[in-house]
């Protein structure tokens, strides 16, 4: 009984960080319709950019969080502005292609200056924990999912509330009505893909807290967001929170899976990501727009 | 709602989509505090010549002026700011978005302190949508949409109304009730180009009228007059 509870809060504790993975791309891909491959590589940058305020200034990992979302922000902004607004509205296949070069461009310059090393923060509360009963729970993990919980909370507050969200949204529905009313579409872009960028960043400096770096570590984050924007719907905030929390509790329960079949031995940690899989199978069955997804407007 | 009230000016423009040439040499006046009519039949070129205007297709030759200032080649925002204002064919609502945000995207281009006021003096003067603000617009009767995509332009402040196919697809006693909302904004000093299949109606409330026909100006004068014009009468009438 302990061990489901254990692996439920693992799950949650998981999830929210896989929900701030997704969130970027989710909004990315909703809005513009690029499905950006260089993701993986901006949250790369963004884990980096912790380990390197950590290591050089000893800049504790949480305070790093708003200079990733900054650097990152700038980064993707100006991508889209100087690079990707050449092929706005462009089929899927060449933003594709872009992405995918942007991508092993910022992989390859991150190898030559961090090299392929695997690097790790550890911070003076890293293996603190406290116990629940029979749960265990890291004290570091508790507070990224908090962080997480705060990070979706505000962009939905920003989506819904603001001015520039306004825009996004409407933007994201009609693009001709959303000219007419005075919004300059590539300026949007710009501050979506940005946004996409800097989430993925915010994501980067949460996943250094509990997992090691080393430059190609985006690829792995890179197919998590797609699964969790899928499972939990295209564009949606909520949907993203949702997708990462199931996501994360999937996995989690998919490793204690420990069957022997036929003399053959099956353990759940081998298996998580085909499992996660499957469920994403069935979701997709079942709600072909993903759980939070609405039916196309 | 109006400041300085401009001369809408379109000299010989020409215009159209990839190769295909849908706008030839195409001159219109609209003077300030003029409700003027643009009217034909379906793939004439009238909401060819209003994108035009707008700033969001894009002119091959001639030109549009609003007063001094020239709007062709403009982004579509900066045609927004001068006044120029568009209710697109269709609506073309943000349909997610609430009557309330459909109508606040109207105003985004706008800094100053009067926003709320404004949004209130369009909720008194079309009421139906205060009954409807919190309702996703994609959720409204085809009348009441139609009177979010005036609200919504309105909001941004113009001095002259684009309004695209207004009546498309709405019953007789909807169309009546548009007509003296517009009746209304042109009271306010807005002057106000309508683009109508529509023709009747379009030459009852216009003091002018163009008739565009497979993208070349044939017939223009007074409305009074094309309404009895034999020509106008055969094509567009029906009697």
């Amino acid at each position: 009984m302990h061990l489901i509870a254990q692996d439920l809060v693992n799950g949650i504790l998981a999830g929210g960080i896989l929900a701030v993975v997704a969130l970027g791309f989710s909004l990315v891909w909703g809005i513009m319709n690029i499905i950006n491959l260089a993701h993986g590589a901006f949250i790369m940058l963004g884990a980096y950019t912790t380990y390197q305020l950590f290591t050089s200034f000893h800049v504790d990992p949480f305070l790093s969080l708003p200079v990733s979302f900054v650097l990152l922000f700038a980064l993707g902004y100006l991508i889209q502005r100087f690079i990707m607004n050449w092929v706005a509205r462009a089929p899927v296949l060449t933003t594709f292609l872009l992405t995918f070069g942007l991508s092993l461009l910022i992989v390859n310059i991150a190898l030559n200056v961090w090299t392929g090393d695997t690097r790790g923060v550890t911070t003076a509360y890293s293996g603190a924990n406290f116990t629940l009963g029979d749960v265990t729970v890291p004290w570091a993990k508790l507070f990224t999912l908090l962080a997480a919980l705060a990070i979706t909370g505000v962009m939905q507050l920003w989506l819904t509330r603001s001015r520039t969200g306004r825009a996004i949204r409407a933007t994201s529905m009609d693009i001709g009505a959303a000219q007419l009313s005075g919004v300059r579409v590539t300026e949007i872009y710009a501050i979506v893909f940005g946004l996409g960028a800097g989430l993925a960043g915010v994501a980067g400096t949460l996943i250094s807290l509990s997992y090691a770096l080393n430059p190609s570590m985006g690829d792995l984050f890179l197919v998590k967001a797609f699964v969790v924007c899928v499972l939990g719907g295209l564009g949606s905030v909520p949907g993203a929170l949702v997708g990462g929390l199931v996501y994360g509790i999937v996995e989690a329960f998919a490793t204690q899976i420990d069957v022997t079949v036929g003399g053959q031995h099956i353990s759940g940690s081998g298996l998580q990501d085909a499992i996660a899989l499957v469920v994403l199978l069935i979701v997709l069955i079942v709600r072909p727009t993903g759980i939070m997804g609405k039916a196309t407007a | 709602m109006n400041a300085t009230a401009n001369a809408l000016v379109i000299e010989e423009l020409s215009a159209g989509y990839g190769d295909t040439q849908v706008l030839w040499d195409v001159s219109l006046r609209v003077e300030p505090g003029e409700i003027v009519a643009l009217i034909g039949s379906n793939g004439a070129g009238k909401s060819t010549l209003l994108g035009a205007v707008s700033g969001i297709v894009n002119t091959w030759s001639g030109g549009v002026r609003y007063g001094s200032a020239v709007m062709s080649g403009l982004e579509p925002d900066r045609v927004v700011s001068a006044g120029v204002v568009q209710v697109p064919q269709g609506r073309r609502l943000f349909g997610s978005l609430s009557v309330e945000d459909n109508l606040r995207m109207g105003a985004y281009l706008r800094r100053d302190r009067e926003v709320d006021a404004d949004l209130e003096k369009i909720l008194a003067m079309l009421p139906r949508l205060r009954e409807r603000y919190d309702y996703l617009a994609g959720r409204l009767s085809g009348g009441e949409q139609q009177q979010v995509a005036i609200g919504r332009a309105l909001m941004a402040r113009p001095k002259m109304l684009l309004i695209d196919e207004m009546s498309l697809g709405l019953a007789p006693v909807l169309v009546d009730q548009l007509i003296e909302i517009l009746a209304r904004i042109h009271a306010t000093g807005v002057s106000i180009l309508i683009v109508e299949q529509d023709v009747q109606t379009a030459l009852e409330v216009s003091s002018r009228a163009y008739v565009l026909e497979t993208g070349r100006v044939t017939l223009s004068g007074p409305s009074a007059q094309l309404l009895d014009d034999p020509q106008v009468k055969k094509a567009y009438l029906g009697v």
